[in-house]
């Protein structure tokens, strides 16, 4: 063997168990870490630099001294963080209404929510708010052709109803996940010991759950005030960092200003980043087992139907919204004249709109597991093999969604469309522009990846920090290689985060606007900027029909992820009352 | 065998090189002769940045094809945007032809070199108001701006359609006017210039002005033609549009929008043609300008519901197209209007859209 293969003598023999101490890594961990660094910086610190070094440049300076002196300013800081604040909030309830219904209700009807609630992850830029106008506006159909109301959404309530409503299916998911994924024994031995069911919840459940629901607040939190469609559609003088520096970049393309814009933008959300470190830092929680064992007691007395009752409606306004969606591509204009039309559906799927759909998708396949793969290592070293420079990997990994897309798009084009010379010789050549490589098409493949990155790593974190770590040193112990660990017992274990990571970076992939928008280019056409193109010139039809042709191919690609990745037994948990793992549970119960 | 293996690596590497370095010289010779490419590096084929209306870009792009036999695609950007996104293409030149938006935008980007001139053979016969003295653009459309109300709101505020800019001040309307941003919307800095040349130039005047509209606008939309589609579904009562525009949503399916102008005078676009400084494509770029003028080029419009008024003296209008001659229009110089275009759009985003609404 040796004889053959002279080269890899001196590569350290990964069946050698090494010393128990991680600080060495082995080969295989240190090569991908060389990897995740790489996308990171290149898909991430580059163009932030770029930015940055636009935003403390002297000329720009001047303007953060008139940012904190004006008054006008400053409340476009404090919009900002209400309105994150806000969906944070009402996002992340959302989603744990859904998963506790899921999981720990005695109701009918439960598949159907769940991929109700998994619809608006799909949610088209443009599409959630242009249907809640025609739905729930001044002159909608419901609240103005139905109660005769004349509310005005424009505005923060009209936000953060949109928001919450767009991206509670990320807190949704991930807490889902987690809820099956506790031990219902600890449960059970609450309940046992007298306590009720609400207090179960409270000193139980929640604390458990804490650094999950830590997580999709974050996620929500800094999505919101990044948010760029929704602003522009229903933002009403509610006016927020990201549509100001928007403003700034395509209507004048000042980047100096749009720039300092972003910069106080990264604020809030780094130290809502830290704080959350520092957070969850301090407390452990894990489940005595990676997979749970013993069935739920699902609540099946009359508590069961308010809290039913509240997601039905929840469920109702999101039937409603996409059902608008789904109507006003096949009528005149939804609302006004009902006519049934198949002009729209027609043009984006024969005319002008089928090299977009291609390419786009095309594009997001590519991207998706690349980001979610990325995403799940990049977690793994971060929870188990770093230790300084974990903060930082995962805060790099991060970046892509802390990052206001529209400013990692002006990083791009600052970064990556001029080519790079050293002397006379080509170093780095032109990603960004028509007259880029491929067309531009690998800067937008690129910046799909790093947009949707972070949503796997986020719930493979927060997967992972549930796992106890001695569930994987004992596979160490017994002589495996930490690569080999990952893929036999860790990847199984966190497999619903995984799924999570894929149908996310898919789904974002695919809806992905404010970075894509300024790398288009005539060669790679990508479906939501011409959403964008369409809405923003009113043909409402149009764009209704990109979007749910859009939303079908999301759907679509869901089911095949499904069939690919599998669903994972500890999905249905709560089906099966014969406990799958007796031996384990006997092995790790006599540790008490 | 390894010996073999890696000196097949440096010989694909090397390669490699020889090609990327090919490959970039090419390149980079193009850009080091900007704005004078030697006519053999064409291409054959046409980028363009267009600013009208999505099916009118590919309709026309379409068409160009089909009848000279060059290719060609295009991406949609509002004016701002295009003239963001040429800044951002210095250096490396992505498009060939800047068509369709208003002249403002055009002269601005041809201030900073965006543009380069060119004066098609086929510009003879468009009138010389509507082309730039210096060749920068040449106009292929005209439209004139107005009000597109919704004349059930208007009657439930017990008010008449609009017929002036003072109209639009009536506290009545309070959040019930649609209009763009000027800093991304051609549409929307038209507005702006024409309420400078109301004021006879003086800016402050003008802005004056849109604070006292302020309170009575819904919301900045990003795209100038977005408020129709708002009048239309009654989000708003009126909105300051592109009379064509308004036209096309009527068609759309709104019969009931009414438009009008203001009796003080009304601003009206030169929606231009013009060449990208540093094309890569010089021969089929002009080709492109060219056609642009002619009268097969110019009758596109109204068969994809846009209702501009043609430069080119000898093409059909369209009946739903609004007579220009028979609404008051402002003098309009899109030169000055180009030139103070940046200045003003910051004194309007610092002094009016940021402003507290009372």
């Amino acid at each position: 063997m040796t004889l053959l293969l002279p080269s890899r003598g001196r590569t350290p023999d990964p069946a050698v168990p090494g010393p128990p101490r991680r600080r060495r890594l082995d080969l295989g961990v240190r090569l991908l870490l060389v990897a995740c660094v790489l996308l990171v910086v290149v898909g991430s610190v580059i163009p932030l630099v770029a930015v940055l070094t636009a935003a403390f440049a002297p000329d720009a300076l001047p303007r953060y001294a008139e940012f904190i002196t004006s008054p006008v300013d400053l409340g476009i800081l404090r919009n900002t963080l209400v309105l994150g604040v806000l969906v944070g909030l009402v996002g992340t309830a959302l989603g744990f209404l859904f998963a506790f219904v899921q999981t720990r209700l005695a109701v009918p009807g439960k598949r159907v929510l769940h991929v109700i609630a998994l619809v608006p992850i799909v949610s088209p830029p443009f599409a959630v708010a242009t249907a809640t106008v025609v739905l729930y506006g001044r002159r909608g159909v419901i609240s103005n052709g139905l109660f005769g109301l004349e509310y005005d959404i424009y505005g923060l309530d009209g936000l953060v109803f949109v928001l919450s409503l767009s991206l509670f299916p990320v807190a949704y998911l991930g807490l889902l996940g987690m809820l099956r994924g506790l031990d219902p024994a600890l449960e059970e031995a609450a309940t046992n010991l007298g306590a009720s069911r609400w207090r179960t919840l409270r000193t139980v459940i929640l604390p458990l759950l804490a650094p999950g629901l830590v997580g999709p607040f974050l996620l929500l939190f800094v999505e919101a005030i990044a948010d760029l469609a929704n602003p522009l559609v229903v933002g009403g003088d509610h006016t927020v960092l990201a549509s100001r520096a928007y403003l700034a970049v395509t209507g004048e393309y000042d980047v100096p200003s749009a720039a300092v814009y972003c910069v106080i933008l990264l604020v809030p959300s780094l130290l809502l980043y830290f704080g959350q470190r520092y957070w969850l830092g301090r407390k452990v929680r894990t489940t005595i087992t990676g997979r749970p064992s013993g069935s739920v007691h699902l609540v099946d007395n009359w508590v069961r139907w308010p809290i039913y009752g509240l997601a039905l409606l929840v469920a109702a306004l999101i039937v409603s919204i996409y059902g608008t969606v789904l109507a006003g591509s096949v009528t005149r204009v939804f609302g006004v004249d009902n006519t049934l039309t198949l002009d729209y559906l027609e043009e984006v799927l024969a005319g002008v709109g089928r090299e977009a759909v291609l390419d786009t998708v095309v594009f997001a396949a590519i991207a998706t597991p690349i980001a979610a793969i990325f995403g799940l290592v990049i977690s793994w070293l971060v929870v188990r093999h770093l230790r300084r420079s974990a903060a930082l990997l995962d805060f790099a990994g991060t970046l892509g969604v802390a990052v206001p897309g529209t400013v990692l798009g002006i990083g791009f084009v600052l970064a990556y469309r001029p080519e790079r010379y050293l002397g006379p010789i080509e170093v780095f050549p032109s990603l960004v522009g028509g007259s880029a490589i491929a067309g531009g098409a690998a800067a937008i493949v690129v910046a799909y990846v790093i947009r949707s990155l972070p949503a796997g790593q986020r719930t493979a974190v927060a997967a992972l920090t549930q796992i106890h770590p001695q569930i994987e040193q004992a596979s160490t112990d017994l002589g495996a290689g930490p690569l080999y660990t990952f893929r036999r017992v860790t990847l199984p274990l966190i497999r619903p985060a995984f799924l999570t990571g894929l149908s996310y970076s898919f789904a974002r992939s695919m809806t992905s606007i404010s970075t894509i928008v300024l790398l288009v280019t005539p060669e790679t056409k990508i479906i939501t900027s011409q959403v964008l193109s369409a809405a923003s010139t009113g043909r409402y039809g149009v764009a209704f029909a990109y979007c749910t042709v859009l939303t079908a191919i999301v759907l679509a690609g869901f089911a095949l992820l499904r069939l690919v990745v599998g669903a994972g037994a500890n999905l249905h948990r709560v089906a099966s009352p014969v406990p799958q793992f007796p031996r384990s549970r006997d092995t790790e119960r006599p540790k008490r | 065998m390894t010996g073999q293996l890696r000196r097949g690596a440096e010989r694909t590497a090397a390669l490699t090189a020889v090609a990327v370095a090919v490959v970039l010289a090419g390149a980079g010779c193009a850009r080091d002769t900007s704005g004078s490419t030697p006519d053999a590096e064409d291409g054959g084929i046409v980028h363009v940045v267009c600013g009208a209306t999505e099916e009118w870009c590919a309709a026309t792009t379409a068409r160009f094809s089909s009848t000279t036999g060059v290719r060609a695609d295009f991406v949609r950007l509002s004016s701002g945007e295009a003239l963001a996104r040429l800044k951002a293409g210095r250096g490396s030149v992505e498009f060939d032809v800047w068509y369709g938006g208003p002249a403002d935008g055009f002269a601005a980007g041809g201030a900073e070199g965006l543009l380069t001139a060119y004066v098609s053979p086929n510009a003879e016969v468009i009138p010389a108001r509507y082309k730039d003295a210096g060749g920068i653009w040449t106009g292929v459309y005209v439209g004139a701006l107005g009000f597109c109300s919704n004349p059930k709101l208007l009657s439930e505020r017990g008010l008449a359609v609009p017929d002036s800019w003072a109209d639009l001040l009536d506290p009545k309307l309070a959040k019930d006017i649609g209009i763009a941003h000027p800093s991304t919307s051609g549409t929307a800095y038209t507005a702006l210039w024409t309420q400078v040349v109301l004021a006879g130039g003086d800016t402050d005047k003008a802005l004056g002005y849109m604070r006292r509209l302020h309170p009575n606008v819904l919301q900045y939309t990003k795209s100038g033609a977005a408020p129709a589609q708002m009048t239309a579904r009654g989000e708003v009562a009126v909105g300051v549009i592109f009379s064509h525009d308004c036209v096309a949503a009527k068609e759309a399916g709104f019969p009931d929008l009414t438009v009008s102008f203001p009796a003080e005078g009304t601003g009206y676009e030169t929606g231009g043609v013009a060449l990208v400084n540093g094309t890569k494509n010089p021969v089929s770029a002009r080709k492109f300008v060219d056609w642009a003028l002619t009268v097969e080029a110019q009758e596109i419009g109204p068969t994809v519901k846009s209702y501009q008024f043609p430069t080119n003296p000898g093409a059909k209008v369209s009946d739903k197209v609004v007579d220009l001659h028979a609404i008051p229009l402002v003098e309009y110089d899109a030169v000055e209007a180009g030139a103070a275009k940046t200045a003003l759009n910051r004194r309007f985003d610092g002094e009016v859209a940021q402003a507290p609404k009372s």
